[in-house]
């Protein structure tokens, strides 16, 4: 399968949309939204409203995150934002900073 | 950022944009970018610019080298080189000092190389590292080559010289142009007489200017003369 690669030297500032997994390792503002997984890898930085299925953040994310299934936050991550998913994960060492909805409710 | 790296085992290092992936805006960078799914906007980059054949580029470009296999829309400024494969497919202006369009691309658009100085090229074209720039090259010429052929006409003297060194190297490059060129302007054949009779007689070539080739225009010449002379 094909997969998307935003290199570390690589600037973007728009809109990224797609049906596959995206690895960030450079820097995208504005708006991302997939339908599978996005990876920000630890020298990844986003300034964006992230919506897709699965987002696990070892860099640095700025905005909205909302995923349909699960959101991670690595070590040495910094999020600041809203994070709205069913599964959060905050691993030891992250830095966090905003809300987080799990949508308890829409579960049961 | 281990599954990352399972995810990309062969990308390392280089950006590559999948085949589903939309990206509108403004993308730069400093490497190598890869495009499978579409870019539309602006896209500069300091290295190259990949389109594969499932690539579609709306955006003007801005890039050192670009090969295109897929679809561009917009205009493409190269530092270096510009490569329009057997698949691609572009509309829009192309700016860079070599291009490259081989056989089975299609184009509309303009082709500007910059400045193309008959006495430069040469030297220019020997420095390059690949031989495909030399040997496509002169079929995406002509269009400048018209302005070469004005020079010996206006001036047959010294400055001729280096126009003439620059002819023959490009004439024996292109096959099938040379039989079109000889028919439509005679010009192009006159420097070889330009270079071998400059010193004595630069206006002589001028009058009979309907013969076509060189040596027979000499001949010509001398055999009217003898005509006149044997008429008289």
């Amino acid at each position: 399968m094909a997969n998307t690669v935003i290199g570390s030297s690589i600037v973007i500032d728009g809109e990224i949309s797609g049906d596959e997994d995206l690895v960030i390792q450079g820097t995208v503002k504005g708006k991302i939204s997939l339908k599978e997984s996005l990876f920000v890898e630890g020298s990844g930085v986003v300034e964006a409203d992230i919506e897709t299925q699965n987002v696990e953040i070892a860099g640095r994310v700025t905005g909205n995150i909302a995923a349909s299934d699960k959101v991670e936050l690595k070590t040495d991550c910094r999020v600041v934002g809203d994070i709205k998913a069913p599964r959060i994960l905050i691993a030891d060492g992250a830095s966090f900073k905003g809300n987080v909805d799990m949508d308890i409710p829409k579960e049961r | 950022m281990a599954t990352a790296k399972e995810l990309a085992p062969g990308a390392v290092n280089n950006t590559v944009v999948g085949q589903s992936i939309l990206i509108s805006g403004k993308l730069t960078g400093d490497e190598d970018l890869t495009v499978r799914g579409r870019v539309e906007g602006e896209l500069t980059l300091s290295r190259t610019l990949i389109v594969e054949p499932t690539g579609v580029v709306k955006a003007n470009v801005a890039v050192k080298n670009a090969i295109v296999s897929g679809v561009v829309v917009g205009n493409i400024n190269a530092t270096e080189s510009v490569e329009l494969t057997r698949e691609g497919r572009m509309v829009g202006d192309i700016h860079a000092p070599r291009v490259i369009i081989v056989d089975g691309a299609s184009f509309r658009g303009r082709v500007d190389m910059g400045e193309v100085e008959p006495g430069r090229m040469p030297s220019d074209r020997s420095a390059l590292p690949r031989p495909t720039g030399a040997t496509v090259r002169p079929a995406v010429r002509p269009g400048a080559a018209p302005a070469r052929p004005a020079l010996p006409g206006a001036r047959p003297t010294p400055p001729a010289a280096p126009a003439a060194q620059a002819r023959p190297a490009a004439a024996p490059a292109r096959p099938a142009p040379p039989p079109a060129p000889a028919a439509t302007r005679p010009a192009p054949p006159a420097p070889p007489a330009a270079r071998t009779a400059e010193p004595t007689r630069p206006e002589p070539p001028r009058p009979p200017v309907a013969a076509p080739v060189p040596p027979t225009v000499a001949e010509a010449a001398r055999k009217k003369v003898v005509v006149k002379k044997k008429g008289r």
